[in-house]
């Protein structure tokens, strides 16, 4: 990216920063909504499966319980854990711009 | 639609009338066709969809058909149009590589504006969004786009990989697969429907509710009071629904250009 001394138009208007923000926000609503759907979805399938091979039903609810435990972890490191690393080097780029 | 909304809309059936609350429910959202051909039968959301499309053309059309370098007329408009979806949802989200998919997303946006607005305007008086099917289409067009740019841009097996964020440790990455597959191929998709369309559809019923009750309840008796409540509650959904109707088409119109944009580069 071209810093300030190249000229280039580098500063992103605050309606611009506020619409990124939304979109974005958009987007992480409705993953981490997916995500939850089908980790219990996926999880519960297996569950299934596995549970009429063994001729233990119980394994659906448990399947699912497991899947939405999963989604949930994987939620919590994407957007938890992965963003908070990855938000001092913004901050940093922000700061050098 | 239904006898029952019928019978109340030609007059007598009122509270203390002996007549029951006509409760709208799924029959008001089926038509009888305006005419058949063999089995396919021609009904008004059908009519609406084409109108809908009709007026998107069409006011575009004028809109640049000669282009001037100081707009006047139909071209304000357009241009207004035209900049508030560049603005507002492709460039958050695509930057300015993203500026040729926007006839896409302004046709996109407007055309599923115009078929939600369709539920506020007297005689066509239904959102076409409420019937879902006339949203897939729409998500298959999307989804088909988001899939083609993906693998086109970050090869078939770089776009499945990509699907999983790097720096996840490799026995994870097994856990993951069949979530991260059914959240793309069908969940994802599912709620990029579902949304619009359950909006649109809850609205409808709401708006009809709230109308019926003002007419059924309005009697020279203890119902006139409730027939004014259920009326101020009727404007109040109508003026919600004004706000929905742009929301909706705002929202699922911003989710296809961050598509669009994850399926250019792999996401972070």
């Amino acid at each position: 990216m071209k810093g300030r001394g190249d000229g280039a138009p580098a500063e992103i208007s605050r309606k611009t920063a506020a619409a990124q923000g939304r979109a974005e926000g958009l987007n992480v609503g409705w993953t981490v909504f997916s995500y939850l759907l089908s980790g219990m979805a996926a999880y519960g399938a297996i569950g299934w499966l596995i549970g009429r091979a063994v001729h233990v039903p119980l394994l659906l609810p448990v399947g699912m319980l497991l899947g939405l435990g999963i989604s949930i972890g994987f939620i919590i490191y994407r957007y938890g854990v992965q963003a908070a690393g990855a938000q001092p080097k913004t901050s940093a780029k922000a700061q050098r711009r | 639609m239904t006898g029952d909304v019928n019978a109340l809309a030609s007059g007598g059936c009122h509270i203390f009338s002996g007549c029951g609350f006509p409760a709208p429910g799924l029959q008001d959202f089926e038509w009888k066709p305006f005419f058949t051909i063999g089995s396919f039968g021609f009904t008004k959301p059908m009519l609406l969809a084409i109108l809908a499309a009709l007026v998107v053309i069409v006011f575009f059309w004028v809109a640049f058909r000669s282009p001037k370098l100081v707009p006047r007329g139909v071209q304000n408009i357009g241009e207004v149009a035209l900049l508030g979806v560049r603005d507002q949802i492709l460039r958050p989200s695509l930057g300015r590589r993203g500026d040729s998919y926007l006839p896409f997303l302004v046709s996109l946006f407007f055309f599923i504006y115009i078929m939600n607005v369709m539920e506020l305007i007297p005689i066509f008086q239904f959102p076409v969004t409420s019937r879902i099917g006339f949203v897939w289409p729409m998500v298959f067009i999307v989804y088909f786009l988001y899939l083609f740019l993906g693998v086109k841009n970050q090869g078939a097996w770089g776009y499945l990989k990509n699907m999983i964020p790097p720096g996840v440790p490799a026995p994870i990455y097994v856990i993951l697969v069949p979530v991260e597959l059914l959240r793309f191929f069908i969940f994802q998709p599912f709620t990029l429907g579902v949304r619009l369309f359950g909006n649109m559809f809850a609205g409808h019923l709401l708006l009809t509710i709230f109308t019926i009750a003002t007419w059924y309840l309005l009697s020279l008796s203890v119902g006139l009071i409730y027939a004014a409540g259920s009326f101020a509650l009727a404007i109040f959904v109508f003026l919600l629904e004004t706000l929905v109707t742009l929301l909706q088409a705002f929202i699922f119109t911003t989710l296809t250009a961050t598509y669009i944009a994850s399926s250019l580069e792999a996401s972070h």
